[in-house]
């Protein structure tokens, strides 16, 4: 059984008199521990899906299933609850905190709703997380506008990784990072993987990425899937148009990171 | 340059902050300067000022020591013009902040009921709240609140559409946290700093409506305020206008006081702001 499987998903949006179709018919499974890249122009749907599988905003139309259950129809505090096992890392880690927050409070959020320790144990939790995703621990105290946006990318992982979930979505997780920082978060994640299971949705125009860490890949185009298959023969051969198109833009592939064979 | 010592060459701005450090410190020292109860006779009725050197300012109809009324008038200023503001932005930043978070229904009731606070005349309504509920400080605090919370909830509610579209927000929602802590400690504290912004003109607007109030006989009575001081003058207007002159004046200086001081500080930490 698939862990995600999302079928049909359709997403519109309305923009001065004019809809767009964000996301048009899209069907696709994720299993257990995979990493399946979605890659597309700007503007082809990849966020609009990344949303649509968290929940932040419902299909028009079409079906998700998550760990055996009808996504879709969880309300209120199941779905809350839920949300632990399907985290999120955003692609600008600055956007993605609270501009007031400090490193501490971004990690004991969730921890304290999922009630994964009580208020005493939570600090030594954090410094656990800290030190999981190759922090110091006295970076708790500092406030997430003041650390490298290396290290801040690192906090948003140990925050996914809190809960113990089963799926993260990646959206464009280390596209602003630099070259070699990226190199050690792409590292950092394909660990977590290994050792915790966790499947990724892993959302990426950089074509060289994606032949280095993902198991499958989906080309989108305009909201539709063009092409999809093995994320290497993808990317070495690559059959649509779109996928032509993204692999000659592509700057080098880059094959330096090791592969995580499935 | 810091924003202090940019406030500082403003000089709207230093004139705004002494005022305002002249009305703070009046209020504070009222009860040391001037300990027995300034309703009290100290003198001979209508004493004029500059007579008496123990009376400097004289005294009035009843033979009160202006002097000391000023002083515990401007506490009473003071005490009821921050309390209205904190009370006007509270409800303004809460209901701005539902409104604008959860969106559909919740948003269109709350902004229907704000622009139907916002139509009838804040002084009207603080005229009618006082006059049901009976005159006391907190019932005039209230009162103003009413009637100038509507502007704080509409600057939060866009600031909040704003904020509610950012990353972080998702992150929020992402990890589970429940959407009223989304709202109040996530969103609301962010979208304070342009609410904040309106706090002198508030501030300043609740001090001349607390004096309306008493002058209309509305106030306290068991305080002393500028308000009732100009109506008590009033009646003397030809033979002792400084009875009248003298609070009104000082209503005067307050008012632009906040106001000056309180607009240095928003100029000042808005041009940091953009130059950052
Ligand atoms: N909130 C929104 N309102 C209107 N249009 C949107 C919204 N979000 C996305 N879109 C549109 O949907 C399409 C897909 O956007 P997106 O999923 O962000 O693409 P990608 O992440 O691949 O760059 C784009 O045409 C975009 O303009
Ligand atoms: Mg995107």
């Amino acid at each position: 059984m698939s862990l995600l499987a999302a079928s049909n998903l359709t997403k519109r949006y309305r923009r001065g008199g004019k809809t767009v179709i964000a996301v048009d018919d899209v069907s696709f499974h994720i299993e257990p521990g995979e990493t399946l890249a979605l890659a597309g122009p700007s503007g082809s749907g990849k966020s609009t899906i990344a949303r649509l599988a968290l929940r932040l905003i419902e299909p028009d139309a079409g079906r998700i299933e998550f760990e055996g259950g009808d996504f879709l129809a969880l309300r209120g505090a199941t779905l809350r609850a839920r949300r632990a096992r399907l985290q999120m890392v955003f692609q600008d880690p600055l956007a993605a905190f609270n501009p007031r927050a400090t490193v501490a409070r971004a990690l004991d959020d969730p921890l304290r709703i999922h009630g994964i320790a009580s208020r005493g144990e939570r600090p030594r939790r954090i410094a656990e997380l800290l030190e999981r995703v190759g922090l110091p621990a006295d970076l708790a105290s500092r406030a997430v506008h003041e650390i490298s946006g290396g290290q801040r990318q690192r906090v948003a992982i140990a925050r996914a990784i809190a809960t113990k979930p089963s799926l993260i979505v990646l959206d464009e997780a280390v596209s602003a990072l630099d070259v070699s920082v990226r190199g050690q978060i792409l590292e950092l994640l394909l660990d977590l993987q290994r050792e915790q299971k966790i499947a990724y949705l892993f959302i990426s125009h950089d074509l060289g990425v994606v032949r280095a860490v993902a198991h499958r890949i989906i080309l989108l185009d305009a909201g539709r899937i063009a092409e999809s298959g093995e994320a290497r023969a993808v990317v070495d051969a690559p059959r649509s148009a779109i996928g032509k198109a993204l692999v000659a833009a592509a700057p080098r592939l880059d094959r330096s990171i090791r592969h995580n064979a499935p | 340059m810091s924003p202090l010592r940019r406030f500082l060459r403003a000089p709207e701005a230093v004139a705004g902050a002494i005022l305002l450090s002249a009305l703070m410190a009046m209020a504070l020292s009222a009860s040391l300067l001037f300990p027995s109860d300034p309703q009290a006779i100290a003198g001979p009725a209508l004493l004029p000022p500059f007579q008496d050197w123990s009376l400097p300012l004289g005294t009035d109809r009843l033979g009160r020591d202006v002097l000391a009324e000023l002083f515990h008038g401007a506490r009473t200023s003071l005490a009821v013009g921050l309390a209205a503001a904190a009370a006007s932005l509270a409800i303004g930043a809460v209901v701005g902040t539902l409104a604008g978070f959860a969106g559909g229904l919740v948003d269109e009731v709350l902004m229907r009921i704000t622009d139907a606070f916002q139509t009838v005349p804040g002084f009207l309504l603080a005229l009618a709240f006082v006059s049901v509920v009976g005159p006391s400080l907190g019932a005039v605090v209230i009162a103003i609140a009413l009637g100038t919370w509507t502007g704080p909830a509409r600057i939060a509610r866009a600031e909040v559409l704003s904020i509610r579209e950012r990353d972080y927000v998702a992150s929020a929602r992402a990890i589970g946290m429940h959407p009223l802590e989304i709202a109040f400690r996530e969103v609301l504290p962010n979208a304070l700093p342009p609410v904040l912004a309106m706090s002198s003109v508030i501030v300043a607007a609740a001090i001349l409506t607390e004096a309306a109030l008493s002058f209309l006989g509305l106030g306290d009575p068991n305080r002393v305020t500028w308000g009732g001081m100009i109506a008590e003058g009033r009646t003397v207007l030809r033979t002792a206008p400084f009875l009248s002159i003298v609070p009104g004046m000082a209503l005067v200086l307050t008012v632009l006081g906040v106001y000056l001081a309180g607009e240095g500080i928003v100029e000042t930490t808005a041009v940091r702001r953009g130059l950052s």
